[in-house]
């Protein structure tokens, strides 16, 4: 392949990836998924009863990578001959479509179920929360969807990339990578901070606190729509920073340096970018320690 | 197919077997490396990314497994024999791709820590980081075991992606042996990779910060573990696609 197309066709993936990576996280602040979710959970049942939804269908990878796989399955049989020969622009959206659907459904039932299963804790089943925030899930789903099998396609596609994987496993892969990414980065965003505001910014988390979730907003009573507002200032494009970083460089470094060195330069490029983010690393953890300096509550023997 | 062809398929792909054994104890060893809080680091309660075991080594390590395919086709382009020199290759190709995402995942997740929850990363298991020799103790929150990730558990988690990728690769090399098929061997690839991903997670029970986690002296149970559940995997997944690729049953 022309270099320049390759390099064109790595700059799109990193830029869906990055699309993706905001949406999937921003998807999951909504509706309460993944870990920060033990707190929404717990809330009800240490006495405080919320208007957050809550659908931990599962881990934020594996159902990722289900709607990922269900979309580009779906895609696929839509794009063979043998069906429909359809567009792959519009075999990949009614592939998201239905992917959507399917996150529509996981997440009603896991709302009702979640929510009606803590009556005794006086936590309600509130039809309004439901009605307003599921459009609003299904649509960050389809986003990260569409995008994953856009970039999946590029791979699998045999006039670009030509990945030899089927085209479902590429989706599902990705979907994977996304879910296990916004789990361990935007994620942090809202269980860390968002759910805590009413604690001093840095202070930590006391495990004692576990449960105590700021259910007030701006104005009025808190619900999930403002947590996505307030985690799509940071979480959110930071998660899409990761995932097209993600995407970008493992692409880059194997397109652009497959050739040196009988393909070892790929792999000396990717161990020098290894090396760069652990000396950044080390830079922004010492930033972190002068900026903030110990703990006051500390009363230990070491020297800070 | 007789059982004794079977068992003949078994005596000829033996040097498969071993090679899936080895993939799936890199990967079992590997998930020890990665530093993973669980629940509580989601809410910076606790050291290391907030986010399960299986999940964080899947990702890496299937990130890596892309790579890795990819570089498998190139190598094997127009029938070229794939031998040990372009396994070696290979394999460092999909331990590099499942290194970086462990990285970016890490330091983006140092970002959120930093910038967005305003802590320093700070370990609870040691009172100075082993590599750095920064006092630790004295940055960890009231009434929490650390938070974030600092340059110990982000050495510790390049390992982690390091060897997951290295042993899914490498199994995923030993079915092509076996079959030539890419779809059949990344489907049992990833099979294989969970398998060996979740076994060593009952071992660290939902945390554990890295090497220099008191933990992480449980590997050679995972290790037995893992070499048993990887020699089942792998007489499995040498005869159901090797019997595939000969015509079935």
């Amino acid at each position: 392949m022309d270099p320049a197309m390759g390099m064109g066709l790595v700059a799109l993936m990193g830029a869906a990836a990055t699309v993706a990576g905001c949406s999937e996280d921003l998807e999951s602040d909504i509706g309460s998924q993944s870990n920060p979710n033990s707190q929404v959970q717990l809330a009800a049942q240490v006495g405080y009863p919320h208007r957050i939804f809550n659908k931990a269908i599962s881990g934020e990878p594996p159902s990722n990578a289900m709607y990922c796989a269900v979309g580009a399955g779906v895609a696929m049989v839509l794009m063979s001959e043998s069906v429909m020969s359809a567009s792959p622009l519009i075999a990949i959206a009614i592939g998201a479509f239905v992917a959507a659907l399917l996150n529509g459904v996981f997440a009603t039932t896991s709302y009702m179920g979640r929510s009606a299963s803590q009556t005794r804790f006086n936590q309600y089943v509130y039809m309004d929360v439901l009605r307003n925030q599921i459009l609003s899930l299904m649509g960050h789903a389809y986003i990260t969807t569409f995008c994953i099998v856009l970039l999946s396609y590029v791979m699998w596609n045999q006039h670009l990339i030509n990945h030899p994987f089927p085209f479902p496993v590429i989706a599902l892969i990705w979907g994977l990578c996304v879910g296990a990414i916004g789990s361990s980065t935007g994620d942090v965003h809202y269980g860390a901070e968002r759910e805590f505001q009413d604690f001093k910014f840095g202070a930590g988390l006391n495990a004692a606190d576990s449960g105590n979730i700021t259910r007030y907003a701006e104005a009025g009573i808190r619900s999930s729509l403002d947590n996505a507002w307030f985690c799509s200032k940071f979480g959110g494009p930071a998660t899409g920073i990761a995932f097209g970083m993600v995407v970008f460089l493992d692409n880059w470094r194997s397109t652009a340096f497959a050739e040196v060195l009988n393909g070892w330069g790929a792999v000396l490029v990717g161990l020098a970018i290894v090396i760069l983010l652990v000396i950044y690393n080390r830079q922004i953890e010492t930033y972190a320690r002068k900026k903030y300096g110990p703990y006051p509550e500390y009363a230990g023997d070491i020297e800070a | 197919m007789t059982e004794i062809s079977v068992g003949l398929m078994l005596a000829d792909h033996w040097i498969s077997i071993i090679g899936i054994i080895i993939g799936g104890i890199c990967i079992a060893v590997g998930v020890h490396f990665v530093p993973v809080g669980g629940a509580p680091a989601a809410m910076a309660q606790a050291t290391g990314i907030g986010t399960g075991t299986v999940q964080l080594a899947a990702g890496s390590g299937l990130t890596g497994l892309l790579a890795a395919g990819y570089m498998y086709m190139v190598l094997s382009a127009d029938g070229a024999y794939v031998g040990t020199s372009q396994i070696a290759l290979i394999c460092a190709t999909g331990a590099v791709g499942a290194m970086i995402m462990i990285s970016v995942t890490m330091l983006v997740g140092n970002w959120v820590y930093i910038y967005g929850v305003g802590v320093p990363p700070a370990s609870a298991k040691r009172d100075y980081d082993p590599i750095t020799g920064d006092s630790q103790a004295p940055y960890v929150a009231a009434g929490t075991v650390g938070q974030g990730l600092p340059t110990v558990c982000f050495v510790s988690g390049t390992i982690g992606g390091l060897l997951g990728g290295l042993g899914g690769s490498l199994v995923y090399c030993m079915l092509m042996w076996v079959n030539g098929d890419p779809a059949i061997s990344s489907i049992f690839a990833i099979g294989v990779f969970l398998v060996n991903a979740v076994l060593p997670s009952y071992n660290i029970q939902g945390t554990i910060e890295g090497f220099h986690d008191p933990k992480f002296k449980r590997v050679p149970k995972a290790i037995l573990a893992c070499f048993i559940a990887s020699l089942l995997c792998g007489i499995i997944a040498v005869t159901i696609p090797g019997i595939a690729a000969l015509g079935g049953v």
